[in-house]
């Protein structure tokens, strides 16, 4: 009996500790990157309206200032110590290798019973399935414009109203505002590994689609290369490097070729750069609405031979659930919350994206800016970036094959060869035509 | 003669002082740029460093993981090589010439498997792991170097303090530890600055907001601060200097000390 | 005997912790070198052993070429040539200049020093903005002596990194033949004089013979931490343009970290592994021959 008394305080502890546990309140950790500071304001609204319905959750949203390529390594890591947080922002273009990764939950459960669904156009309902299910809703999706300074046309005598007829027509205005404008860069396209994703989808893919190619195929699940197509792009990148220099080598060798170019078509030392539509709310900020307006056109990129025009459109950011999450259903209450009509247009007007939900493209103070007008108008034109397990080891082996066209490494054959090569190490098996 | 060698000391002078000139100009200036220009002096860029990017928290971090590790290493060190020093033992040579081998690998070659292994342990994103293994990686030079203090230091010494009454530890506390201070001291300055430094490992080892480090923090900076449109060379200037400062001053304060000892070491 | 064993204990933690940082990381990579460990993608979701296809595709990986071939490049350029001969320069010129005290000998002395202790991450840092093409440094000192600028990072990538690790490691050298200029015999130099020999002949046949070891000893070093240097070209170039600066420790960190190849990674480390373990051991002979 003494045995037991000197027992009690112990399990005294030992009860305490049980009922703190227990008590302790569900945690919901949201992560996820901004170095601009439009969207700590949008998230935080979403966070605020969660608290209220759920206020004994204890939800911790983080932001991390950092580019979204070291966000990414973060997170994989994070993920692989089993640390996920439950809600995180990342590229649409990772789905499909974060859902073979296993590390993404499917939103289909949800979004069957979400009536927001109707909003949502099927073009980006398909964007969004993969393996069957959906695993994400875009809010911003993203366009890409080729950009001009009408100041610099108008000095090279050029029409200021510009559509190009297509690829050599991009050239030769370059080419001529070479010959007549001293001091500004002609052209940037970006190529190589500095150039990064810009690489790919505002250089090697706009091009790819200019000549009818593709990158991959769904049905076979392999990845795609048509020489014929491949050699037509590769031959451009050529020609706007090497045999006219419209091009300056130093895209292949700044640390952030896109931070510099775009800093010089907004000061007007650069003419003509195919970039992402996000670009022209920073010249916006920076500049004012109406001298952009003034001097700066916004033009479809070109096929080959002129039509058809279009865009390279992307999913742009959007948030998961980890599949690591223990509580999904809480997951979802706070995605479901930052893609509300009213958030989903704000955030998009303040960082000039179109947007994925019809109802928020209605909205009067969406509509009545112009170039938010023209971006959702495009969309009907839009041809979405590759979507593929393996993206980044694809767009690695386009970086190196443009960068060594575009050094003048290699011809666009040997390049090519070199190419297929690496694809097949990587993949294994590649449709080559 | 003469001439020629004060032209090549100019041009020495000139290569090597120009990138420290341009960091200090820039740290002080309003609007640097990667030009090297008289600055406008300000000292608005640290305070913007210390109010908007929280430095004051790096730094805590980064001297408590330094200070901790020298204080773990110096132990160690003084420990070890003191048992090297004065043990019999037949692998003893072996022993030492591997440790001169294992200092001789650089640390990228291993970075790879250092995070794989610290991953499976579970010391990623801990001060733990961190002061763990900046330990480590400086034993094999310092316990070379200090062994070699120990032996100039003859045995008799303490032997005679044990004979003398003295027991087995209070001998080497009361005669051992005076005469070794110097190499201590050399230990102490080497192992903090070898992990205040630190700027590869902390890449890979640590991603956790609140546990960033200095040296972190500048690798962030460069690569971040300005963001979308260019590159804010005054104020990652100011996150250099006041990385370095430290770096500098026990440098300074040591140097004569270090100078003898630090040569036979390879920089990592 | 009991203090045996004290002394026996002495050295356990630091050959505890050595295993820890060394060795355990090594069996490690041996082992995820024979798999197919990623971060990302399908492999990610389906841990298998590859057996050597690893190895076998590293060996077929042109990247891995590049990246060995620039290494051999970054180390002959910037240790074997640069720091090893600038070092010894500057070693020979300081060591002249104490003797006929010339002035400014303290400057450089101090000032290649602090090239050296300066972290290596902001050396990184100040070298990017020498080399920037548009507002850089050294492109605007072309430009006031009327001179084109440079597309320093683009066309000669290579020559550029080397510079900025000479600037960055000449002064180990420096120190080592500053202190071994002071150990060879004064009253050799003094008989030398007497039989008439000049001052190159004096070096070639007197002080060489004697530091031949240092120099090896020198070399061998300066080759392995050259060999390893990361944080510098990954702040200048980050490789690029293309491959043209990825070296080995370069490569395997893109492989690992930023294409999430885990597997991969280690082999390409185990290799340099390989290369070092097989330097050190040839430098650990000289060194024992000393």
């Amino acid at each position: 009996m003494k045995k037991l008394l000197r027992l009690l305080p112990l399990l005294f502890i030992l009860l305490l500790l049980i009922t703190y546990s227990s008590a302790k309140p569900i945690t919901i950790k949201v992560w996820y990157p901004d170095e601009l500071g439009v969207k700590p304001k949008y998230v935080d609204k979403a966070a605020e309206d969660f608290r209220k319905a759920f206020p004994n959750v204890n939800l911790e949203v983080t932001r991390y200032k950092i580019p979204s390529g070291d966000f990414l390594t973060k997170l994989l890591l994070a993920i692989d110590a089993k640390e996920a947080p439950d809600v995180f922002h990342i590229g649409g273009t990772l789905m499909p290798e974060f859902v073979d990764a296993g590390y993404i939950r499917p939103l289909t459960a949800y979004l069957v019973k979400w009536e927001d669904w109707k909003h949502y156009p099927k073009s980006i309902k398909d964007a969004v399935r993969y393996k069957g299910h959906y695993y994400t809703i875009p809010y911003g999706l993203d366009v890409r414009w080729l950009y001009y300074r009408k100041d610099i046309f108008e000095k090279a005598g050029l029409p200021v109203d510009w559509k190009p007829k297509g690829w050599d027509d991009i050239l030769n205005t370059a080419l001529k505002i070479k010959n007549s404008v001293p001091n500004v860069i002609p052209y940037v396209i970006y190529a190589g590994v500095a150039g990064a994703g810009g690489t790919v989808n505002h250089g090697y893919v706009p091009l790819l689609y200019g000549v009818k190619g593709v990158a991959y195929d769904v049905k076979s699940g392999k990845y795609v290369i048509e020489t014929s197509a491949v050699k037509k792009v590769l031959d451009f990148y050529k020609k706007a490097f090497i045999d006219l220099k419209l091009v300056p080598q130093e895209v292949l060798t700044l640390p952030k070729p896109w931070t510099t170019m775009r800093e010089k078509l907004g000061a007007g030392e650069l003419a003509i750069l195919f970039e992402g539509g996000w670009v022209y709310g920073g010249w916006v900020t920076r500049y004012g609405l109406e001298n952009v307006e003034k001097t700066i056109g916004y033009t479809l990129m070109p096929s080959e031979k002129g039509a058809p025009y279009f865009t390279v459109g992307g999913l742009g950011t959007c948030w998961y659930i980890s599949s690591q999450s223990k509580n999904p259903d809480l997951a979802w209450e706070f995605i479901k919350r930052f893609n509300t009509r009213e958030i989903v247009a704000k955030i998009n007007i303040e960082d000039p994206h179109p947007v994925a939900r019809l109802d928020s493209a209605e909205l009067p103070e969406f509509k009545g800016i112009k170039y938010l007008y023209d971006c959702t108008q495009i969309l009907a034109q839009a041809k979405f970036e590759p979507m593929a397990p393996g993206i980044s080891k694809f767009g690695n082996r386009v970086q190196l094959m443009t960068g060594r066209v575009a050094s003048g490494e290699m011809s666009p054959d040997e390049a090519l060869r070199k190419f297929i090569e690496e694809m097949r190490m990587d993949f294994g098996e590649v449709i080559v035509k | 003669m003469k001439i020629l060698v004060s032209i090549i000391f100019l041009f020495m002078i000139i290569f090597f002082g120009v990138p420290f000139l341009w960091l200090y100009f820039s740290a002080f200036d309003k609007e640097a740029s990667a030009f090297i220009k008289f600055p406008n002096f300000t000292l608005s860029n640290f305070i913007e460093v210390f109010r908007e990017y929280n430095f004051t928290r790096y730094l805590v971090n980064s001297s408590f993981v330094a200070t901790i590790t020298m204080i773990l290493t110096v132990l160690i060190v003084a420990i070890s090589s003191y048992s090297i020093s004065r043990i019999k033992w037949k692998y003893k040579n072996a022993f030492l010439y591997s440790l001169l081998l294992l200092h001789s690998i650089p640390l990228s070659t291993t970075m790879v498997p250092i995070y794989g292994i610290m991953r499976i342990l579970r010391l990623r994103n801990s001060y733990l792991g961190l002061i763990l293994i900046y330990t480590a990686m400086q034993l094999p030079f310092l316990i070379w170097l200090m062994k070699g203090f120990f032996d100039t230091i003859p045995e008799e010494l303490e032997e005679a303090s044990w004979i003398d009454g003295c027991s087995f530890f209070k001998g080497l506390f009361k005669v051992i530890l005076p005469v070794s201070l110097p190499g201590i001291l050399v230990v102490s300055v080497l192992s903090f600055l070898g992990a205040w430094g630190e700027s590869m490992l902390i890449l890979i080892l640590v991603d956790s907001e609140k546990m960033k480090t200095v040296p972190l923090i500048f690798y962030e900076a460069m690569r971040t601060v300005g963001g979308y449109m260019e590159v804010r060379y005054e104020l990652v200037s100011s996150f250099a200097i006041l990385f370095q400062i430290p770096v500098m001053i026990l440098f300074i304060l040591s140097r004569k000390l270090l100078a003898v000892s630090i040569i036979p070491g390879v920089e990592r | 005997m009991r203090r045996r064993k004290f002394l026996i204990l002495g050295i356990l933690p630091a050959i505890f912790l050595m295993t820890f940082l060394f060795v355990l990381p090594s069996l490690w990579g041996i082992y995820s070198s024979f798999t197919n460990m990623a971060l990302l993608g399908k492999e990610a979701a389906n841990f298998r052993f590859l057996g050597l296809e690893n190895y076998i595709k590293l060996f077929k990986d042109s990247s891995f070429y590049t990246s060995f071939v620039n290494t051999i490049y970054f180390v002959v350029g910037s240790a074997l040539i640069g720091q090893f001969l600038l070092g010894l320069i500057i070693a020979l010129l300081i060591d002249y200049a104490e003797k006929k005290k010339i002035p400014g000998r303290g400057i450089v002395y101090g000032i290649v020093l602090l090239a050296w202790i300066n972290p290596t991450l902001i050396a990184g840092f100040q070298w990017s903005a020498m080399y920037d093409y548009y507002y850089g440094t050294l492109n605007k000192f072309l430009n006031l002596l009327g001179i084109q600028k440079i597309n320093w990072l683009g066309t000669m990538p290579m020559l550029s990194v080397i510079v900025a690790n000479i600037w960055r490691g000449t002064a180990f050298t420096m120190l080592i033949w500053l202190s071994a200029l002071k150990t060879v015999p004064l009253e050799l130099y003094e008989a030398s004089k007497i039989d008439g020999a000049n001052a190159f002949n004096r070096f070639r046949y007197i002080t060489v013979p004697i530091l031949r070891d240092i120099i090896t000893v020198n070399l061998i070093q300066i080759t392995m931490a050259t060999m390893g240097a990361f944080l510098l070209i990954w702040a200048i170039t980050s490789g690029g343009p293309g491959l043209k600066t990825t070296t080995l420790s370069l490569f395997a960190y893109r492989t690992a970290f930023e294409a999430y190849r885990l597997g991969y990674g280690s082999a390409i480390a185990v290799i340099m592994l390989i290369i070092n373990l097989v330097f050190g051991i040839i430098y650990i002979r000289l060194f024992r021959r000393r």
